[in-house]
C-alpha cells in the first residue's frame, strides 16, 4: 500500500506447468487475488510492486520500472461476476472480437466471424444471436461463458481464473468446470484457479497453493494436501469448513506489521520461534509448508 | 509447548498497525489542512463571513446614509470599497448586506430542509396512494426552475423579505423531499424499524422517532450547499428588484443599482458586492462537496 | 420502449396540467386589487372597474378558470394589459432570440465541461484535475448577473473588444430575412455576411456568460461519472484484454458516462429556462426571459402567466427528450431482458 511500509504480500511464489491447474486458496484478504493481479499486471493504482519476477517460459515478464509486459496470447483472466465484468453497452459479440482485433491485429468483419466461432466453441447455442445481445440480456452463465471465450480467444499460455463461478449457481458451476477443462486440454495453457471454495479445488486442481495475510502457507498436490495438511493454517482450514472456507467471517484483522509468520496470532501451536518469517520447509515430494515447526519434518494433524 | 506467548488480542494489534499513536493537534490539524485544504479554506471563509455578518454592521459607517459631496469616490483609504451615485460608503453596504443575505439564506436552507424532510419521511415511509401524490406535487414544483418559480411567486404577493424568503424555500423544498425520501426508503428496510414497530410504537412515532433522525445525514450536506443556492437565488431576484428593493442594502440591489454604473467605468459600486456573493457561495460549495465526498481523493 | 415512452409521455400531459392550475391560482391569489394593480396609480374608480371587467376580474374564481383553460386549450393566452397583444404572438415573436442565445450557451458549456470533465478523470490527482474542480466551484457559486458584468467591463468597457450591452445586433442594423430566427444562421442563409458576424460579435458576452457558468455542472458530472466508469469491472476486463488507454476512456469510460451527463445537461437546460431573465436583462436582449421582467416590473399578470406556462411546457418537452436520449443510450433501458440463458 502506497505511504505504508508493510507489503501486502511477502515471498509469494508458485509455478504452472502447462496443462496443469494450480489451486490458490485462501479466506478473503489473504492476498490470492493481489497474486494474481500482480502477475497479470492489473494492480489498482494505490499498490505498487516493489520487488518480484513473472517468467513465462523463460522470458522475463516484469520490466525495469516494475511493469508486467504481457499481451493476451500470453496471460489471460476472467473474473468474479461475469456480468459486471463486461461492458453494458456494447454487444458480446463485439467485445468478443476487439479481443482479436486488439491482439491479433485482424480487421473487424474478421474477428467477427472469430468471435462468433469462440462463442460456438465455449458451448453457446445460437451464437450469433448472442453475440448481437447486450450483457444485461444474458444470464451469469452465459456472461460467464463470453469470458472465458474473450480470455481464451487468443489461446494464451497462461489462463487465471479468479473465483469463477461463485456467483454462479451450482449447476452452472459444473458447466463451467466442464468447460474450462475441455479448453485447457485443447490449448495446453496453465490455470491459476483462484477461489475459496475447497471443493471447487478438489475437484479442478491438480496442485494447490493455500494463502493467508499474504503469505504462502502451505502447497502440495491436491490429494496430498487432503490427505495430510501439514500446516497449522490448512489443518485449521479443513476442519473447520469441511468444504467451502466461509468467505463472510473476515479475518479479525492480518496484522501486517508482524515480521514473523502472520497467522501466529491464530496458531494454537504459536511459540516464539514464530516471530521469524517461516520459509517453506519440504514435508514430502511436492509438499511444502511454511511453519516453523515443519523444519524437523511432519506433524501430525492435532 | 509452552513458551511466553506475546499479546495478541485485536486492539493491541490495531494500535501497533497505526504506528505512533500520539501526535499533537496542531500537527493533526496541519495534516487535515494538507490533505483537504478546500474544506479547510471553506470554513475559513466562513466563519470570516459569519463574523463579519456579526459583528461588522458595528464598525462600519450607516449603509444608509447618503452624502452628495461624495459620491463615486474610487476606492481609497477612507472608503475601502469606494462609494456610489448617493455618497453612500459601499462597504459598510457590503457588511451590513453580508448579515442579511447569510441570514436569508440560512432561513431559507432551514425551512425547505425542515419542510422538505418532513414530507419526505412521509412519502417514504408511509408509501402508497400519499407516495404517489405527493411525488406528482413535487413533478409540478418542479417542472419550474427554480428562479422562475420564486419569481411569479414573489411577483403575485406583496414584496416582501418574508415572502422572499417563502418563495424560494418552496423552489427548494422539492429537493430535500427526494433527498429524504431516497434515505427513508432504504432506511426502512432495516431491522431496527421492524423492531420499534413491535416495541408497539405507532406508525407515526416509528416514523418520526426512529427514521427521521436516520435519515437526516444527506439533508444536513444538502442544506449547506442550498444556503448557497438560496444566497444566490435571493440576490438574483434582487437584481431585478424583485423581492428585496432599493435601498436596502443587499448584495444583489446593490449589483442592480451600480449595473449602470459599469459603463461608465464606476466598477466598484457592483463588482464589490458581486464579489462576496461569489466568495461565500464558494464557501458553502468547499463545504458541502467536501461532506458530499467529493474533494476528498 | 413504446410503453416506456407513452408513460412518460403521459405523466407529461398530466404534469402540464398541474402546471397550468398552479400558476393560474399563483397569479390570481394576489392579496390588493387586481385591477388596480394593473390600472396603475393615478386611475380612477371607474377605470378600475373597466379593466376589472374587461380581464373578467370580476367574475367568480370558477368560471375564470374554465375560461382560461378553454383559451389555454386553444393555444390562447390571453392578451397583454401594458401593449394589447395576444401574449401568445409575443412570446412566439421573443422566442427564437432566446433559443439562439441558449443554443450558443449550452454547445459553449459542453464545448468546456466535456473534454475538461474526461480530462480531469483521466489525469486524476494532477494539477490538471485541481485546477478543473476549482473552477467547477467557481462556476457554479458566480453570479449569472455579476459575471456578465464583469465581462462587460472588461471586454466592453475597458477593452473595446465586444460591443455593450444592447441587444442582438447594433442599434441601427437591420435583422437579416427571418427564416430560422436565428440571426447568424439567417445571415449566412441570405447570403449577408456581415450580419452574421455582427451577430456573433454580439452574442459573445452573453453566451460567455451562460456557457461558463452551466459548464460547472457539466464538467462535474463527466469528471465523476468517468471517474466511476473508470473503477467498473468491465474497464478492468478491457486493460486485461489489453485495449489502449485512449480508448478504454472514450468507448468503455465514457459511454457509459452518458447517462448521468445527459440528465446533467438536462437540468441545465432547465436552469437556463429561467437564467436567462437575468442574462436577457443585463444584455437587454429582446427575448422572452425580458418580457418576463418587464411583464414583472410592470405587474403585467397575464403576461407572466403566459411566460410561466411557456416554461413549464417547454421543460416537460425537454425531459421527454432526455428521455428519448436515455433510451438511445442505454441499451439495458431500450431492450428487454433475456436473450439467452
Amino acid at each position: 500500500m502506497v505511504g505504508s511500509p508493510h507489503s501486502l504480500l511477502r515471498d509469494v511464489g508458485f509455478d504452472v506447468q502447462a496443462g496443469e491447474i494450480l489451486g490458490i486458496v485462501g479466506e478473503s484478504g489473504s492476498g490470492k487475488t493481489m497474486a494474481s493481479l500482480t502477475v497479470i499486471g492489473l494492480l489498482p493504482g494505490a499498490i505498487e510492486l516493489r520487488a518480484g519476477s513473472v517468467m513465462l517460459e523463460g522470458r522475463e515478464l516484469v520490466s525495469e520500472a516494475m511493469t508486467v509486459e504481457r499481451s493476451s496470447s500470453d496471460i489471460s483472466m476472467i473474473f468474479q461476476q461475469p456480468r459486471s465484468a463486461l461492458n453494458p453497452t456494447m454487444r458480446a459479440g463485439r467485445q468478443v472480437a476487439r479481443v482479436l482485433e486488439v491482439n491479433q491485429g485482424l480487421g473487424r468483419a474478421e474477428a467477427m466471424d472469430n468471435a462468433i466461432e469462440m462463442l460456438q466453441h465455449v458451448g453457446i447455442s445460437g451464437a450469433d444471436r448472442v453475440a448481437r445481445a447486450y450483457p444485461h440480456q444474458l444470464s451469469g452463465g452465459m456472461s460467464q461463458r463470453v469470458m472465458v471465450a474473450m480470455a481464451l480467444a487468443c489461446k494464451p499460455r497462461l489462463l487465471i481464473a479468479d473465483e469463477p463461478t461463485t456467483a454462479l449457481d451450482v449447476t452452472i458451476q459444473a458447466q463451467i468446470f466442464d468447460l474450462m477443462r475441455s479448453l485447457v486440454a485443447e490449448i495446453g495453457c496453465g490455470v491459476l484457479f483462484i477461489t475459496h471454495d475447497l471443493a471447487a479445488v478438489a475437484e479442478m486442481c491438480d496442485r494447490v497453493v493455500v494463502m493467508y495475510g499474504g503469505q504462502v502457507m502451505e502447497t502440495a498436490r491436491i490429494d496430498d494436501l487432503l490427505d495430510h495438511p501439514e500446516h497449522p493454517y490448512t489443518q485449521y482450514l479443513l476442519k473447520s469448513t469441511e468444504k467451502e472456507i466461509d468467505h463472510r467471517v473476515v479475518d479479525v484483522g492480518v496484522n501486517f506489521a508482524l515480521t514473523g509468520c502472520r497467522f501466529s496470532h491464530r496458531c494454537p501451536h504459536a511459540h516464539e520461534a514464530c516471530n521469524e518469517f517461516p520459509s517453506l520447509y519440504s514435508v514430502g515430494e511436492g509438499h511444502a509448508s511454511a511453519c516453523v515447526l515443519n523444519k524437523e519434518g511432519r506433524i501430525a494433524a492435532p | 509447548m509452552s513458551a511466553t506467548v506475546p499479546d495478541r488480542s485485536p486492539e493491541f494489534v490495531a494500535t501497533e498497525f497505526d504506528g505512533p499513536a500520539e501526535q499533537s493537534r496542531g500537527k493533526r490539524m496541519l495534516g487535515l489542512a494538507r490533505r483537504k485544504p478546500l474544506l479547510v479554506m471553506g470554513v475559513t471563509l466562513l466563519v470570516l463571513f459569519a463574523g463579519l455578518a456579526v459583528i461588522g454592521p458595528f464598525f462600519v459607517r450607516d449603509p444608509l446614509s447618503t452624502d452628495v459631496t461624495n459620491t463615486f469616490v474610487a476606492p481609497s483609504g477612507a472608503h475601502w470599497f469606494g462609494t456610489d451615485l448617493f455618497g453612500r460608503d459601499v462597504f459598510a453596504r457590503s457588511v451590513h448586506a453580508a448579515r442579511l443575505d447569510l441570514a436569508i439564506g440560512v432561513t431559507i436552507a432551514l425551512i425547505a430542509m425542515f419542510v422538505g424532510t418532513i414530507i419526505g419521511v412521509v412519502s417514504g415511509f408511509f408509501g402508497g396512494a400519499i407516495d404517489e401524490l405527493l411525488m406528482r406535487f413535487t413533478d409540478v414544483v418542479l417542472a419550474f426552475p427554480g428562479f422562475v418559480l420564486a419569481l411569479i411567486i414573489v411577483a403575485a404577493l406583496e414584496e416582501t423579505i418574508i415572502n422572499v424568503i417563502l418563495a424560494v424555500s418552496v423552489a427548494f423544498v422539492p429537493y430535500f423531499i427526494r433527498l429524504t425520501r431516497a434515505e427513508v426508503l432504504k432506511e426502512r428496510e432495516l431491522e431496527y424499524v421492524d423492531g420499534a414497530r413491535l416495541a408497539g410504537n405507532r406508525s407515526w412515532r416509528v416514523a418520526f422517532r426512529h427514521v427521521l433522525p436516520n435519515s437526516l445525514a444527506p439533508s444536513i450536506v444538502g442544506a449547506t450547499l442550498v444556503t448557497g443556492y438560496a444566497v444566490l437565488t435571493v440576490a438574483g431576484l434582487a437584481f431585478l428588484s424583485v423581492g428585496i428593493q432599493p435601498p436596502t442594502a443587499e448584495w444583489g440591489v446593490m449589483v442592480g443599482e451600480g449595473a449602470k454604473d459599469v459603463i461608465t467605468g464606476e466598477w466598484w459600486t457592483s463588482l464589490f458586492p458581486g464579489a462576496m456573493i461569489v466568495v461565500a457561495v464558494m464557501a458553502f460549495h468547499f463545504i458541502g462537496d467536501e461532506f458530499a465526498g467529493e474533494t476528498t481523493s | 420502449m413504446r410503453r416506456y415512452l407513452a408513460k412518460r409521455l403521459g405523466i407529461s400531459l398530466l404534469t402540464i396540467l398541474g402546471i397550468v392550475v398552479v400558476v393560474f391560482f399563483i397569479v390570481r391569489v394576489v392579496p390588493g386589487d387586481a385591477a388596480s394593480l394593473r390600472a396603475g396609480p393615478y386611475a380612477t374608480e371607474e377605470r378600475i372597474e373597466q379593466i376589472a371587467d374587461q380581464y373578467g376580474l370580476n367574475d367568480p374564481i370558477p368560471e375564470q378558470f374554465t375560461d382560461y383553460i378553454s383559451g389555454f386549450v386553444r393555444g390562447d393566452l390571453g392578451v397583454s394589459i401594458r401593449t394589447n397583444q395576444p401574449v401568445r404572438t409575443e412570446l412566439l415573436d421573443r422566442l427564437p432570440a432566446s433559443l439562439e442565445l441558449a443554443t450558443y450557451s449550452i454547445l459553449l458549456a459542453i464545448l468546456i465541461g466535456v473534454p475538461l470533465g474526461i480530462l480531469a478523470a483521466a489525469r486524476r490527482g494532477t494539477w490538471i484535475d485541481n485546477i478543473a474542480r476549482v473552477l467547477a466551484v467557481v462556476g457554479s457559486s458566480m453570479a449569472l448577473f455579476w459575471l456578465g458584468l464583469l465581462l462587460i467591463f472588461f471586454f466592453a468597457f475597458r477593452l473595446g473588444w465586444f460591443p455593450g450591452p444592447v441587444g442582438r445586433l447594433a442599434v441601427g442594423t437591420e435583422p437579416p430575412t427571418s427564416i430560422t430566427g436565428f440571426y447568424t444562421v439567417d445571415g449566412v442563409l441570405s447570403g449577408n455576411l456581415s450580419v452574421t458576424w455582427e451577430a456573433f460579435r454580439y452574442l459573445a458576452l452573453p453566451v460567455f456568460t451562460l456557457g461558463f457558468v452551466l459548464a460547472a455542472p457539466i464538467l462535474k458530472m463527466v469528471r465523476a461519472a468517468v471517474i466511476e466508469s473508470l473503477e467498473s469491472d468491465y474497464v478492468r476486463t478491457a486493460k486485461a484484454v489489453g485495449v489502449s488507454g485512449t480508448t478504454i476512456l472514450f468507448v468503455d469510460g465514457f459511454r457509459n458516462a452518458l447517462i448521468p451527463v445527459v440528465t446533467t445537461i438536462g437540468i441545465v437546460l432547465g436552469f437556463m429556462l429561467g437564467g436567462n431573465i437575468i442574462v436577457e436583462f443585463l444584455f437587454s436582449w429582446p427575448g422572452v426571459g425580458k418580457y418576463a421582467f418587464d411583464a414583472i416590473s410592470t405587474r403585467d399578470l397575464e403576461s407572466l402567466q403566459g411566460f410561466v406556462v411557456m416554461v413549464g411546457v417547454l421543460y416537460v418537452i425537454l425531459n421527454v427528450v432526455i428521455d428519448i436520449a436515455y433510451a438511445l443510450i442505454d441499451p439495458r433501458i431500450r431492450l428487454g431482458k433475456a436473450v439467452a440463458t
